[in-house]
């Protein structure tokens, strides 16, 4: 085994185990050991996070705890990561983030918008209780490809003020195929179907496959 | 005549009377009751009694709640602004932890029924005493120490200090909501609730890894009832699932009763509790908005026989119900968990 590759499984089992101390050393000793910055982003902490997606998609049994410590040491280690880049990293996509109108829970949020960071994805947090009229109007204002509404409750999710006003808005103003619209938040896991009755293009299961999800809605709309 | 306690204690011992108990969890259903906003409803603990009365005789259910909203706890602790919705459970707008500074300025009250925050849930309790005590299970809602935080912080904030922050302050923390919870749940005894749902989604492995639940939840919960003992206590995590931890809560705590999320698989949790203890079966009511009258009665049989195949010591119940569930899928619900909970619904 390599020294990256051992880094990659250190790093992978510290996430895994939650273990944001023994993550950061990992990545510590990799680069005394000469692993360069970009490395240990793209080869350790992206890898890393697609795993946690893939063992989620397979039904490993992971927790919320995993999933916001997954978002907060990759985010974490990102940002320690940038500022010794050899060149300004590029950014793939930006995205608008935020609770729907009436809801303020935001840890859902914050797990989407560390895994986004993470990913080389810009991404504007609007907080919460967001009109949709502030998605739309800051999404084309930073000429992002994504809106990301989280909502953890169910009127909030369904709500006329919220990811269906957002629709509404990019319909009127002929934005669809410019901006998708991504939504998630505990309604929609006890209705995979939910999304699509409000309006979103996609929905996403928990925070950290969120990215994931976010990722191939950029994609689809460079194409 | 047989009443929907007798039901329960039956369901307890696993027999069937006429059919297993429905619990039905409704709460902002009954603003749209009484006509008014949902703001004016919970103001008042006579509005709530009324209406909870009333949707009793209206549907048919086994149970009535004393609880208003969740974020009355909150308010109990300090908690000053409530955001109300019109089709929605109000919700804790201002946390009264803003800072972990905070912690340490947190007061338990000494007596919470002489806060005026619990003034209309003992005014409710009263009424719902006076006119269907003893006959219908008279339900309260206290939440663990280890998920009150959420309340008090915020969810974002209480993970961070759960998986990040200093375990000293963590457990001062926990420490005061387990005082708090401690005080509450012998209020609501003494005020005659009979069934205390002990709400800990801090307590599912769906929320923190098996090692924190061992090592943190278990010993929490144990302090939370070390005192009241745990009769009438209702082990349920938010909706979030329990099977993981079901036989760990039995062994350690002895808690009579589960109340699983709509994602467990309810023929598991009858397994895994082998009749040490009575058992919810419990429908995803998210769908209850959208599905027709017949998809409801689909599923609650299929709910149902998945249990009932495997022990009797079986009730149905909802999570919460959503505001805008329409009126005929309620009926739908309990009518077929009445009709495919009686011996001769299970054995059609």
């Amino acid at each position: 085994m390599n020294v990256l590759e051992e880094i990659i499984e250190s790093y992978n089992k510290a996430v895994f185990d939650t273990d944001r101390a023994t993550a950061i050393q990992v990545v510590a000793d990799g680069l005394d050991k000469g692993v360069s910055p970009e490395d240990i982003v793209f080869k350790v902490v992206i890898p890393g996070l697609d795993l946690m997606v893939k063992a989620i998609s397979e039904g490993y049994d992971t927790n919320l705890a995993q999933h916001f410590m997954t978002a907060q040491i990759a985010a974490d280690i990102t940002e320690r990561m940038l500022v010794k880049f050899s060149a300004p990293p590029k950014y793939i996509g930006h995205v608008i983030f935020g609770t729907a109108s009436g809801d303020l829970h935001t840890l859902g949020k914050r797990i989407v918008i560390g895994c986004l960071k993470a990913q080389m994805i810009d991404v504007t947090d609007l907080g919460v209780n967001v009109p949709a009229e502030k998605f739309v109007d800051t999404a084309v204002a930073c000429d992002a490809q994504v809106i990301g509404v989280s909502a953890m409750m169910v009127h909030t999710a369904r709500g006329e003020n919220g990811a269906l006003k957002v629709r509404k808005l990019l319909h009127e103003r002929g934005l669809e195929q410019r901006i998708k619209l991504v939504v998630g938040g505990a309604p929609f896991r006890y209705d995979p179907e939910l999304y699509k009755t409000v309006g979103a293009d996609a929905w996403a299961e928990n925070g950290v496959s969120a990215s994931r999800i976010i990722l191939d809605c950029i994609a689809e709309v460079a194409r | 005549m047989i009443s929907s306690m007798d039901r329960l204690a039956a369901a307890a011992r696993g027999e069937v009377l006429d059919h297993i108990p429905v619990f039905c969890n409704m709460f902002d259903q009954g603003a749209r009751e009484l006509g008014i906003p949902i703001e004016q409803y919970v103001s008042n603990g006579e509005y709530v009694a009324e209406a909870q009365l009333r949707m009793l005789k209206k549907y048919g259910h086994d149970n009535v709640w004393s609880l208003f909203y969740v974020g009355k706890e909150a308010e109990l602790l300090g908690c000053k602004k409530i955001r109300f919705a019109k089709d929605g459970p109000p919700n804790v707008e201002d946390y009264v932890i803003k800072d972990f500074s905070d912690i340490e300025k947190l007061k338990v009250p000494d007596d919470i029924t002489t806060h005026p925050a619990f003034a209309e849930s003992l005014k409710c309790l009263n009424i719902l005493r006076r006119e269907v005590g003893g006959k219908t299970p008279i339900c309260a809602y206290l939440t663990a120490s280890m998920s009150l935080p959420a309340i008090l912080m915020g969810m974002e904030k209480w993970l961070e200090l759960l998986m990040l922050g200093s375990s000293d302050l963590r457990d001062l923390l926990l420490e005061k909501c387990s005082d708090f919870f401690r005080k509450e749940i012998e209020a609501y005894r003494k005020a005659g609730a009979d069934i205390f749902v002990y709400s800990d989604p801090y307590g599912s492995t769906d929320i923190i890894p098996m090692s924190l639940f061992r090592d943190l939840s278990l010993k929490w919960m144990k302090r939370d009832l070390e005192p009241g003992g745990v009769d009438g206590v209702v082990y349920y995590v938010g909706g979030a699932r329990l099977n993981p931890v079901a036989d760990m809560v039995i062994r350690e705590l002895g808690i009579g009763t589960f109340y699983p999320g709509p994602m467990d698989d309810i023929a598991e949790t009858m397994r895994i509790l082998d009749n040490r203890a009575l058992c919810a079966a419990v429908i995803n009511d998210i769908r209850l908005i959208d599905w027709t009258p017949e998809q409801v009665r689909a599923e609650v049989k299929r709910i149902l026989h998945s249990g009932l195949n495997i022990g009797k010591k079986l009730f149905f119940g909802t999570v919460v119900m959503p505001f805008e569930i329409p009126d005929e899928n309620i009926h739908a619900m309990i009518d077929a968990a009445k009709k495919y909970g009686s011996a001769a619904g299970f054995e059609a």
